[in-house]
Parts: C-alpha cells; sequence; structure tokens
C-alpha cells in the first residue's frame, strides 16, 4: 500500500528514534544507503548471526525507514526514506519556526527602544 | 516513561518587561514578530482569561490559521494560553503535515526582568493528549533538548547520502 505523507503508526517519530538509538542499525542503514540488501549481504560485514541481523531489520521495518519485498525468495532489505524525511522536516519547521519569530522580536525590540529613546530626546 | 515532555524556549532581551509585554498583547506589534517571512493578519486578539487571539499566516495563496485562548494573564510577566491549529472557521484541528503532533499546546510563557534585561521563558507541552500526540511530541522534544546531537547529525548524514 503506498502510504502518503507522514504516518504515525508504525513510523512514528519515538519508533524512528529509537531505531536510529542503536549504531549497528545505523550502519544497515548506511549500508542500504548505496543500495538493497539481503540478510545474508547485511550479516556479513558485521559478523552477526542472520537472526540477529534480521532483528535489527524488523525494528527498522517498524519505524517505517526500510521495507522488504515479501514475494522474492531472499527477502532484500531497501531504505525507506520518508517517514524519516517528514520527521526531520517537522521538527526543524517547529523549532525554526519559533527561532526565527524570536529573531524577528529581538529586531523589533530594539527598534521600539531607539524610538523611545529618539522621542524623549525631542 | 519520565511524566510529560514539555519543550522550552529560553531567550533574554536587551529591553524592560514592560515593552517586552506589550509586544505579546498589542496586535499591531505581535504581528509585527510572530511568523517570520509570513504574512501575519492578527484577526482577534483578547489578551485576557477566556480570551482568544485568532492568527492567521499567509503563505502565498495558502493560509494556515492558529487558535490560541489565555488561560492566565499577569500583567507583565506571564501569559498562560492554549495554541491549537484551526481551520479557516477557527475551530481546532489537527495538523494536516503531522496528523499527530499535538492539536493543542499548554503554553507558558514567562518574563523576567533584571538589571533592564528581560529573561523569557517558553514552555509548550500537550493538552489532553493521546497517546500518538504524546509520542509524537516527545520523539520530537527528546531530539530538539539534545540541542540537535548526534541524531538530527546522524539523520542529516543519511538524507544527504539518500539524496545522492
Amino acid at each position: 500500500m503506498e502510504r502518503t505523507g507522514y504516518d504515525s503508526s508504525p513510523g512514528g517519530l519515538d519508533a524512528v528514534f529509537a531505531a536510529l538509538a542503536d549504531p549497528t542499525r545505523r550502519a544497515i542503514l548506511a549500508r542500504l544507503a548505496e543500495g538493497e540488501a539481503s540478510v545474508n549481504e547485511l550479516a556479513a560485514p558485521f559478523a552477526m548471526s542472520q537472526p540477529a541481523v534480521s532483528k535489527h531489520l524488523k525494528v527498522l521495518e517498524r519505524a517505517g525507514l526500510i521495507e522488504r519485498d515479501i514475494d522474492r525468495q531472499r527477502r532484500p532489505a531497501r531504505l525507506k526514506g520518508e517517514p524519516m524525511a517528514a520527521a526531520v522536516r517537522w521538527l526543524e519547521e517547529f523549532r525554526q519556526f519559533w527561532a526565527a519569530s524570536v529573531d524577528e522580536l529581538d529586531a523589533l525590540l530594539g527598534a521600539l527602544k531607539r524610538s523611545e529613546h529618539a522621542r524623549r530626546r525631542k | 516513561m519520565s511524566g510529560k515532555p514539555v519543550y522550552v524556549l529560553e531567550r533574554s532581551f536587551d529591553a524592560p518587561r514592560e515593552l517586552v509585554w506589550r509586544t505579546w498583547t498589542e496586535p499591531a506589534l505581535l504581528a509585527r514578530w510572530y511568523g517570520p517571512n509570513v504574512a501575519t493578519i492578527v484577526h482577534r486578539l483578547e489578551v485576557k482569561p477566556g480570551g482568544l487571539w485568532l492568527n492567521e499566516m499567509r503563505m502565498g495563496e495558502k493560509s494556515s490559521y492558529q487558535r490560541t485562548e489565555y488561560l492566565e494573564v499577569v500583567e507583565p510577566k506571564l501569559l498562560v494560553c492554549l495554541m491549537s491549529n484551526a481551520d479557516a472557521d477557527w475551530n481546532v484541528a489537527p495538523n494536516p503535515m503531522m496528523p499527530d503532533w499535538p492539536r493543542t499546546l499548554l503554553t507558558t510563557v514567562r518574563f523576567d526582568e533584571a538589571g533592564g534585561r528581560t529573561a523569557m521563558r517558553l514552555t509548550w507541552e500537550p493538552h489532553l493528549p493521546s497517546e500518538a500526540e504524546i509520542a509524537c511530541f516527545a520523539g520530537a522534544i527528546e531530539n530538539m533538548g539534545k540541542g540537535w546531537g548526534a541524531g538530527m547529525d546522524l539523520l542529516a548524514e543519511l538524507l544527504a547520502e539518500l539524496r545522492a
């Protein structure tokens, strides 16, 4: 099924950040950024068992960071950028909105002070 | 879980508290700083308990609407209000971009004056949130609280790789 925009379940922000908290999972994501890979191919550089890698993939899948083919035999995993990108965009937006507003407020207060001083000097 | 998630923003201004208060309570001044780089239209501003601030931000053809209800007003040091996303009829509505973002944030703005400067402290916490709203907001501020540290850097790197 096609997912559009932000979807809280299963790829909510908390799941995304929990998934990213683990260095092995970050390494798996970095590897998948180069292209899709099977569990076998992912297990090789990490000196890990296939079940261990499968577990990590499940966490990443639940967070909406990767997707896996159901039909094909080797079930390659690939990165799914959208939920992560949505999380980043939104965090960025809220923070920047207020940071920039408060910068404007700072500038406005400066201007108000100057105009009041000017008025008093007249 | 460590209680309710709260997001805090602090800023100090080289201005007396009365002046800072005016920038939050006079429509013409509020519109000048709130909502950078967009046309901010203050449709209503009644800074008193139960009063409403109805705010429109116009970005080209599109507008976003915010409905704020004041709960507590102590001039010139405290504003407590419920800030919500709204539809064009000023009904509280979910955020179109992020349905799980808390519909209503209990917002507290505190102004403290010392030596001619004013320290402003803003806090936001979800108001009567659903579980999903708590999870969304907590996930967000967890990362803000870390000062956009390792997690965000990593996300940015990964996204850069994805785009490459």
